[in-house]
């Protein structure tokens, strides 16, 4: 068996996870981080794309509210390119009781939070679509986040430091020596391999699943996954974020993200974080709770829907998971279990991932023994993209046209939706170390416009099988893994026009391309996992109304 | 008046209206946009995969159809029956040797011709652009790609024929003309290819690659209206038979069907009128009186006798559907026999073999194609259907697309033509 050896091994290539490996790398750390799939694979790219301004947990979680809006102005500074300010509403709809408004102003007053309210009439002026019977308006700086970009960069510039990062490598087990974990093994799926990695210390950084680690070695965490399905509305219906003004619910906020608009969330408690179906339910609840924020978005097309799971810790259970506390949990398993050299972090928001990475390496100087200061807030998180657009900022699709049309790249567009280069899919595979063409997309954003693949997955095949040249079986599965994992997303909210476009994809994939006869396997160890097939068809008692 | 109006100028609605208008019918066809034809291959699949969900590629059609209509006579081809489908092929197969783009191959046995990812597609009629590659024979290939064509990979389709036995060589070409462009596609490359300054060039740069190659394939792209001489002159410089294999869209071949359908049409005296989407109907005692299509001051009447949908199902958009899980076809709002439960419209694996249950959604109808209501009566009675709008058929995992449009239009035509 393969062997490592390494200072930190840093579990997870999640926010938090790849948040610790730049801390660590910058403080000096010979750092490993491993991810059992592609980076953001877990809920962080599967989140709903806010950067908080702390509004939302203003008046039910102060504490949470004020780590939110610290990190905010910080992410601002550090990351504008993963970050687009759009501002953010909250809303007083005929649904919510007017006299909140003045309790979330006094809120967001003592949390430190800007807040001004708004006349309805400026309010329209800004974003049209909005119900016109809205009865106040408040403003806060909210924004939207890259959260795959903003993973990308961390690791690009913890790797500048020396640290490693390790995709498709999958813990399988910690190691334990008397009362210390001294590493991990992970397997390496792309190489079908058990790979060992040693290490003085081990951060448990992945989200949702830190109880199964922690578990691997009898210890007990006690996570209870929420899941919350989102709804992604295919064009950009506000530029602004929209946040319902009333106790956190289901499915009253719109986040305008890069060219879309996604609706969400539901919180759901599930028994295990791998098993997460998205209920019909789920989908017309968000498409409902949407009508009374933007009027007619039941008749909107639809792109896609998906689910993350909360990582929320808690040492007692607590039924409603909407009522566990947002603040972020570290536990030094020394201190709570007597297993040294193990430290478990999770909970928090993907707003918070730097300050949680903060505390964390905090932690790790004073068990090495050693002191070094935290700069992850003092500097910039260096710019990974294909062509650093820092003038323009975070990416809208704007600015790919203008690029574009400044090159005369019109023949070079791989997906024609997203504006993505053929250049930019080479340099992710070559580059970036993309395995599965759905790593590229979280690269380049291929395939995740209107037509779901439709036109780029054929030529992102051509272009992985020039640049890399893998046996053809591996091109095969790869394009076939692809079209299941776009599948997997739209089985939800299927109809309408989506459903046409679908169709149209099969008519091209199978009808004229036959790639249903293609050889080799059908699927493969790096394909999408499937949510369980959705069989609850009415909402469960437990969850909220 | 019109005697028959038409909606929809897919592949069902042409062959309708170009036959029944050599009937001497007064036909016209309005429609808001041409179809799938400018997606397809430009092949005629008849049956290429029955059962969908078995392993065996249809070797002689006839015996596969045969086979539909017992398992299932409500299958459109169930309507049809075989004399149509072969009569419906010998018209097609006139009509295109006529406009000098012949079509080849029999109702008996099926084509295995090269895709673009390099799988073999069985079909029944191939243009001539395309038979020298039909894979029954095992002859050494080279595959030919344009460097700036990113919609063909030569080397995709060599590699994934050489794991099945065959040999296959792929080269790329990149061609000067292509150079100072910014932008191309299969249209603008077809076009180009018709000069022959530019089919010397690419056969020079060819000629160093043939090595033991016997045919060459290049993807669908060689001419537009001068495809076969385009052929025949690359043939010449090559000095061996060459093929297109169907890339993706635009479909230069599918566009060649389609220019060759509609002139068909105009010579026997029908009119199509594109741009106009059929919005709704009127409805008088048991008839449709008019057919509104939507303009901007306000809806368009079309009157005619005898109506004729061919709206395309749920990719044509002449079937729609909701968040609610409403199936609903929109110019007459005739019942629609679709799966009683969203929940059932989809199995969980895009390529389910199977092919997922939503997409058999659409009209149940009679013998004489007339749309039926839950009675099993025709809800009117100067109506018909044809087409992928039909229900009872998965006809993209059957490979019988163009085949189930083609041979329900013709049969149609064919009876109204007769009362
Ligand atoms: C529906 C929803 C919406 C949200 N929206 C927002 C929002 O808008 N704004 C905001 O700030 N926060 C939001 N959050 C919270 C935020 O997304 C999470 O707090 C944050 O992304 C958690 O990041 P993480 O790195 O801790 O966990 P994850 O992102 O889950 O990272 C854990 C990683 O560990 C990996 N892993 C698991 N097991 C193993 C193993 N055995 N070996 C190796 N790797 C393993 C996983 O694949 C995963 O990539 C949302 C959460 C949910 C559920």
């Amino acid at each position: 068996m393969q062997s490592i050896q390494t200072e930190v091994l840093v579990i997870g290539g999640g926010a938090t996870g790849t948040g610790v490996m730049r801390d660590l790398a910058m403080r000096g750390f010979k750092t490993i981080l491993v991810e059992k799939r592609d980076l953001s694979h877990g809920t962080t790219g599967r989140y709903h794309g806010l950067l908080h301004s702390g509004g939302r947990y203003a008046v039910k979680d102060p504490d949470a509210a004020r780590e939110c809006i610290e990190e905010n102005l910080i992410l601002r500074r550090i990351a504008p390119h993963c970050i687009e300010d759009t501002g953010g509403f909250f809303v007083v709809t005929p649904w919510d009781d007017p006299a909140f408004g003045d309790t979330f102003m006094k809120g967001c007053q003592e949390t430190g939070i800007p807040c001004e309210e708004i006349s309805i009439a400026q309010m329209l002026k800004e974003e049209p679509l909005l119900n016109k019977e809205m009865a106040r308006c408040f403003r806060v700086p909210d924004g939207s986040a890259d959260s795959f970009l903003t993973s990308e960069c961390n690791v690009a510039s913890a790797k500048a430091y020396g640290g490693q990062m390790l995709n498709y490598h999958e813990v399988k087990r910690l190691i334990k020596e008397g009362d210390k974990v001294v590493g991990a093994v992970c397997y390496d799926l792309v190489n079908d391999r058990d790979v060992t990695i040693h290490a003085d210390l081990v951060v448990n950084a992945s989200g949702a699943w830190a109880g199964k680690i922690a578990g691997s070695i009898g210890i007990d965490v006690h996570i209870i996954p929420g899941k919350g399905t989102m709804v992604a509305i295919a064009h950009r219906v506000l530029n602004t974020v929209v946040n319902r003004c009333k106790m956190p619910s289901d499915g009253d906020i719109i986040v305008p993200v890069h060219t879309v608009a996604i609706i969400g969330t539901t919180d759901v408690k599930v028994e295990d974080p791998d098993q997460f179906a998205i209920q019909p339910w789920e989908v017309q609840l968000m498409l409902d709770e949407g009508e009374k924020l933007v009027p007619g978005t039941k008749q909107m097309r639809m792109l896609r829907a998906w689910a993350g799971v909360r990582p929320l810790y808690q040492e007692t259970s607590v039924a409603d998971t909407r009522d566990v506390t947002r603040a972020y949990t570290l536990l030094d398993h020394s201190a709570r279990d007597g297993v040294d050299n193990f430290i478990t972090i999770t909970g928090g928001k993907w707003t918070t991932f730097r300050q949680m990475a903060e505390v964390v390496v905090d932690r790790v100087c004073e068990k090495l023994n050693t002191k070094r200061e935290c700069r992850t807030h003092l500097e910039a998180i260096p710019d990974i993209q294909h062509e650093p657009r820092t003038a323009e900022g975070y990416y809208w699709l704007g600015s790919r046209l203008a690029r574009t049309e400044k090159n005369k790249a019109y023949g070079e567009l791989a997906c024609e939706c997203e504006l993505v280069t053929r250049a930019e899919v080479e340099e992710a595979i070559t580059k970036h170390e993309a395995k599965t063409f759905d790593d590229i997309r979280r690269d380049t954003r291929l395939g995740m416009g209107p037509c779901q693949g439709g036109f780029c997955s054929y030529r992102a095949t051509g272009i992985l099988h020039t640049v890399r040249q893998p046996s053809i079986e591996e091109t095969n599965v790869a394009l076939r893994d692809f079209l299941q994992e776009r599948w997997k997303g739209l089985l939800p909210i299927l109809w309408g026009p989506q459903l046409k476009q679908e169709r149209l994809d099969e008519l091209m994939y199978l009808h004229v391309m036959n790639v249903d006869h293609m050889p080799g396997e059908t699927a493969s160890r790096l394909g999408p996992q499937m949510y369980d097939k959705g069989t609850v068809e009415t909402r469960p008692q437990s969850a909220k109304t | 008046m019109n005697e028959i109006t038409i909606i929809g100028a897919g592949m069902a609605g042409l062959m309708a209206g170009w036959q029944a208008a050599k009937q001497g019918k007064k036909v016209k066809i309005v429609a808001k946009g041409w179809g799938a034809t400018h997606w397809l291959s430009g092949c005629i699949d008849i049956v290429g995969y029955y059962p969908v969900d078995g392993t065996e590629v249809v070797e002689n059609p006839v015996a596969a159809v045969k086979q539909i209509i017992t398992d299932n006579p409500q299958h459109p081809y169930g309507l049809v029956g075989l004399d149509d489908i072969e009569a419906m092929i010998s018209a097609l197969k006139d009509e295109c040797a006529a406009a000098g783009y012949p079509l080849h191959g029999e109702l008996h046995r099926n084509w295995l011709l090269p895709s673009a990812v390099g799988t073999l597609r069985p079909t029944c009629l191939a243009p001539e652009m395309m038979i020298a590659g039909d894979m029954r024979q095992n002859s050494p290939l080279l595959i030919v790609g344009f460097k700036q064509l990113m919609d063909f990979f030569p080397n995709v389709v060599s590699d994934n024929l050489n794991k099945q036995g065959i040999t296959a060589a792929q080269a790329m070409v990149d061609l000067r003309v292509l150079r100072e462009r910014s932008f191309i596609n299969p249209v603008i490359l077809a076009e180009m290819l018709e000069q022959p300054a530019v089919q010397k060039e690419l056969a020079n740069q060819i000629k160093p690659h043939l090595g033991q190659a016997e045919r060459v394939g290049f993807p669908s792209v060689l001419g537009m209206d001068q495809a076969m001489t385009v052929k025949k002159e690359l043939e010449r410089l090559l000095g061996r038979p060459v093929f297109e294999i169907p890339s993706l869209t635009p479909s230069v071949p599918g566009m060649r069907l389609h220019h060759i359908l509609t002139q068909a049409i105009v010579s026997a005296g029908g009119r199509i009128e594109n741009g106009m989407e059929a919005i709704g109907a009127k409805k008088e005692n048991g008839k449709v009186t008019a057919v509104y299509t939507s303009t901007a001051a306000r809806p368009h009447p079309h009157r005619s006798q005898q109506y004729i949908l061919a709206t395309g199902g749920i990719l044509g958009g002449g079937i729609t559907t909701n968040s609610d899980g409403d199936v609903r076809e929109v110019v007459f709002d005739l019942p629609v026999t679709a799966p009683l439960k969203q929940v059932d419209w989809f199995h969980q694996d895009f390529l389910d073999k199977r092919g997922h249950p939503i997409y058999q959604s659409g009209l149940s109808v009679n013998k004489q194609f007339q749309p039926l209501d839950d009675g099993g009566q025709p809800v009117y009675g100067n109506v018909f259907a044809i087409g992928t709008t039909l229900a009872h058929c998965e006809a993209i995992r059957e490979r019988s697309f163009e085949g189930v449009a083609l041979a329900t239009g013709y049969a149609l035509a064919r009876q109204l033509g007769a009362t």
